[in-house]
């Protein structure tokens, strides 16, 4: 009996175990992340900012002001090439572009958010739970472009700067035909130099 | 007619203008040569891995990772259990993936463990692969492939047996198992050529007999009997991995960062190495800048040469304007002579960097890894150079006011 009551509680314990795994991502006010990946036409990016940078708060919306604030937001970040303005020679245009706001909390419980990215734009609406939470919010986005002519991919205007106004830089990744290459974009020289890729 | 009275007006001082031009050329050589080894060691970095997508290992920070396992440099990372391994392997992004075990040592080059695919996936400047030079890839448990600075150092030959040491610098040798020299890499001119590869399979066999670190006493394993032995790995240090298209790069290492189950760190090889340059960075400006400041002193020593050399030449320019050369003239000698004193100071000084190159080459090569490359001066190196002439034309410009004042009346009466 003694047995199988510490077999039970060996089986109880064993997935609160393996669930006990505490991570967190790197989470700098003013600094947002952006990852390009460049393969033939296909241009793959990820772009991440903290809640701060993006509305101001990052609390889980409470109020209509709030709730509306995040919604533009989101809307904003889904139209990456008003963001990330890319040269008009490289013929480039989304083929699919997806935003939405995570809390750290949450974030564990979706890995899976790449699989589903069309359709969790509103789901900022479920963090409501995590209002009493002290936590941090991030935006997360996701864009796949297609470009015509990404040779002339020389450079990248980040009006991102100019929409948000608490974003101070973006630390950019890139992969392309000569190997992964990382940037700094910052406020006061909004536009990312490409040519050491081609 | 000016140039060959500086020639010849120089060429009478040879002795004080002589240290004027060592002291140049040595400035001019420490700072072209602090440059070529900036960027000499970048490039042999920068060359060291290609083709590589990204590097796992146990979380730490990137670049410890990429040093400690492309470079052999640094405190070790812990190590990623073979089941993480399985794991990533596994993933559908995943073109190739190579696992690389270190940790090991002969004589005071590294052992590393992996698969026979990192010869087919290892590549260094610009997709170059590797190339046995000798003999064949390990194909034995106990066969070893040894780089061209192991061969070299250790005079060892294809077929040679070899001893494998638990950790590096250790005294406890593994004399039980003999290993042996199946091929011989060419050499790659980086960390390759100072390692010993053999098979992960055989990392595991070394250390059979050997429990927390100290080998039990009076037990031996027998060679035959490791052989039958289940000698899968526990944990590899680092794995390299290829990804089938540039778009899963960045994915693939979002889910090797967030692998739940045991912290795992990916990094790309070029962001990392830009990152220990942006820290290497200041170190280099700093020296950069010393080595600068060493050109201005001796610029400035050969300005407080000329103005000494004004008194003894008070003399020789009255002369000068009693035969009808204008204060310009007398003017125009001096910051000649400053120019060509330079001018040679700065070639000397190519000149022996480049003698020093020839020298130091092998020794940085096979010391420190670092080749430095012996090419024609590039435009950078011109540009210094025509800048230390134009400095030099710049600093004398004082002393040869003085002497154009001076010159307007001083000297035409001998006072004493």
């Amino acid at each position: 009996m003694k047995q199988t009551i510490s077999l039970i509680a060996l089986l109880a314990a064993t997935p609160a175990l393996a669930q006990d795994t505490r991570h967190m991502d790197a989470h700098e006010h003013g600094v947002g992340a952006l990852y390009i990946a460049i393969d033939g036409t296909t241009v793959a990016m990820e772009f991440s900012a903290p809640g701060a940078d993006i509305v101001g708060f990052e609390y889980a919306a409470q109020s209509e002001a709030d709730r509306a604030a995040v919604d533009a937001a989101v809307a904003t970040l889904a139209t990456p090439l008003d963001l990330f303005v890319m040269p008009a020679e490289a013929g480039c245009s989304v083929t699919q572009a997806s935003a939405a706001l995570e809390s750290e909390y949450e974030a564990h419980g979706d890995h899976d958010h790449d699989e589903h990215e069309h359709e969790d734009v509103h789901e900022h609406e479920d963090h409501e739970e995590h209002a009493e939470e002290a936590g941090h919010t991030e935006f997360h986005a996701q864009y796949t472009l297609t470009c015509a002519n990404p040779q002339a991919l020389t450079e990248i205007a980040f009006a991102y700067f100019d929409r948000f106004e608490n974003a101070r830089e973006v630390e950019v990744q890139i992969l392309g035909p000569s190997g992964a290459q990382a940037f700094e974009v910052e406020r006061d020289a909004p536009t990312l130099d490409l040519r050491s890729l081609f | 007619m000016i140039l060959r009275l500086a020639l010849a007006s120089l060429f009478a001082r040879a002795l004080t203008v002589g240290m004027t031009i060592l002291a140049i050329a040595l400035s001019v050589m420490l700072f072209l040569g602090v440059e070529k080894v900036r960027t000499g060691a970048k490039a042999s970095f920068a060359d060291t891995i290609s083709g590589t997508d990204l590097i796992v290992g146990a979380r730490s920070g990137s670049v410890q990772l990429l040093l400690y396992s492309v470079f052999r440099i640094g405190n070790a990372t812990n190590n990623v259990t073979w089941q993480s391994y399985q794991d990533i392997a596994a993933r559908p992004e995943i073109d190739w993936i190579v696992p690389i075990s270190l940790g090991d040592s002969h004589r005071q080059f590294r052992v590393m463990g992996t698969t026979r695919e990192f010869f087919d996936r290892y590549k260094y400047r610009q997709g170059r692969s590797l190339a046995i030079a000798q003999g064949a890839v390990m194909d034995d448990l106990f066969d070893t492939v040894i780089g061209a600075d192991v061969a070299a150092t250790l005079g060892y030959r294809v077929g040679d047996p070899i001893v494998v040491a638990h950790g590096l610098a250790s005294f406890t040798e593994h004399k039980d198992q003999p290993f042996r020299i199946s091929g011989i890499l060419a050499k790659t001119g980086t960390p390759v050529d100072r390692t010993v590869i053999v098979s992960l399979q055989a990392i595991e066999a070394i250390h059979v007999d050997w429990r927390s670190g100290a080998q039990i006493p009076g037990q031996s394993t027998p060679v035959d009997v490791i052989r039958q032995m289940d000698l899968t790995p526990k944990a590899v240090t680092a794995a390299l991995i290829g990804v089938q298209s540039p778009l899963q790069t960045f994915r693939l290492q979002r889910a090797i960062n967030e692998y739940p189950q045991e912290p795992l760190l990916a990094v790309l090889p070029g962001v990392a190495l830009q990152e220990l340059w942006a820290i290497v960075g200041i170190a280099e400006t700093a020296l950069l800048a010393v080595s600068a400041m060493v050109v201005v002193t001796a610029l400035i020593g050969m300005m407080a040469t000329i103005f000494s050399s004004l008194n003894e030449r008070r003399r020789e320019m009255a002369i000068f304007r009693a035969m009808g050369a204008r204060p310009g003239t007398i003017f125009g000698l001096l910051v000649i002579e400053a120019m060509l004193t330079a001018a040679m100071g700065a070639v000397l000084g190519l000149a022996l960097l480049y003698a020093g190159l020839f020298v130091a080459q092998p020794v940085l090569d096979s010391a420190f890894g670092l080749w430095l490359p012996i090419d024609a001066p590039s435009l950078r190196e011109g540009l210094v150079l025509a800048g230390v002439v134009a400095a030099g034309a710049l600093v004398s410009l004082v002393p040869a006011f003085r002497a154009y004042r001076l010159s307007l009346a001083d000297g035409m009466m001998v006072k004493s």
